[in-house]
C-alpha cells in the first residue's frame, strides 16, 4: 500500500491532490426500507484488518513529508437491492472477495425480513464512507 | 443482478466538496471496476485514465462508456504498484475504493 502511494505520489504533478475514497471501517448495516424508511435487520460481520493497514499506509506516507492532509470528509452510502436474489448474489460476492465465511443466517434473516414486510420495498446495505484529500508537497 | 450504489449520489457531493472545479483536470483514477465513478467523475468535466487490475471489469467498462466520453475517459488494465505513467502528469490521483 505504502509503494502504491509512492506510486500515486510520483505520477501527481507538484501541488496535486491525491484522493483517498473507501468505506469507513465500520459494519454494514442491512435493512428493508419501505417508502423511503430505512429498518435495520443485521449488521454484518466484516473484517477491517486491511482498512486499518491502509490507514497506516497514509499515515506513513504523511510522516514522510511527501504528502500532507487536506481535508476529510465522511458520508453515507447505500446500496439498493430490489430483489431477494439479487441481495443473495451480492452477499456471495461480497463475502468470498473479503474472505468472510458464509453469511447465510444474515441472507435468512433479511429475506424473512424482506417477505414479512409489505409495501414498495427492497433491501438496502448502508455503510459511511471516507473521503481523505492529501496534497503532494 | 440489479444493484444501485449511491444513488443518491453522496460520493459525487463529496468529490465536489473537496475539489471545487473538475473541469479539464487530468485524473488518473485507480481501482476503477466497471467505470461506475468514472462516468460520475467525466460528467463533471475531467478528463480520467482509469485503470484496474481486472480485465474483465475493464471490459465491462469500456461496453457501459457513453459515448459523449470517447474523448474524456480512456480505460487500462493496470494496477497502483506498477504505473505506466510519468512522473507528474496528473492533477488529481484517485484511490476509487481500492487503497
Amino acid at each position: 500500500m505504502v509503494h502504491a502511494l509512492h506510486e500515486a505520489n510520483r505520477v501527481l504533478k507538484q501541488g496535486g491532490v491525491l484522493i483517498d475514497l473507501r468505506p469507513a471501517p465500520v459494519h454494514r448495516r442491512v435493512g428493508i426500507e419501505v417508502h423511503g424508511d430505512f429498518r435495520l435487520v443485521a449488521k454484518m460481520n466484516e473484517k477491517f484488518d486491511e482498512d486499518y493497514a491502509a490507514d497506516r499506509a497514509v499515515v506513513e506516507v504523511i510522516n514522510e513529508g511527501i504528502l500532507k492532509p487536506q481535508s476529510r470528509l465522511r458520508f453515507d452510502c447505500k446500496r439498493v437491492m430490489g430483489s431477494q436474489k439479487d441481495f443473495h448474489l451480492w452477499m456471495d460476492e461480497f463475502a468470498f472477495i473479503a474472505g468472510l465465511p458464509s453469511q447465510e443466517s444474515l441472507i435468512q434473516k433479511v429475506e424473512l425480513a424482506y417477505k414479512s414486510t409489505f409495501g414498495r420495498k427492497r433491501i438496502v446495505v448502508r455503510a459511511p464512507l471516507i473521503l481523505r484529500v492529501l496534497q503532494k508537497i | 443482478m440489479t444493484i444501485r450504489i449511491d444513488p443518491e449520489e453522496n460520493e459525487i457531493w463529496a468529490l465536489r466538496q473537496s475539489v471545487e472545479d473538475w473541469r479539464n483536470k487530468r485524473v488518473l483514477e485507480i481501482g476503477c471496476g466497471d467505470g461506475r465513478l468514472t462516468v460520475r467523475l467525466a460528467r463533471l468535466g475531467a478528463n480520467i485514465l482509469a485503470i484496474d487490475p481486472s480485465a474483465e471489469s475493464i471490459r465491462v467498462a469500456r461496453s457501459k462508456k457513453p459515448a459523449r466520453f470517447t474523448d474524456q475517459i480512456r480505460y487500462s488494465v493496470g494496477t497502483a504498484e506498477q504505473l505506466k505513467s510519468k512522473a507528474e502528469s496528473f492533477d488529481i490521483v484517485a484511490f476509487a475504493w481500492s487503497l
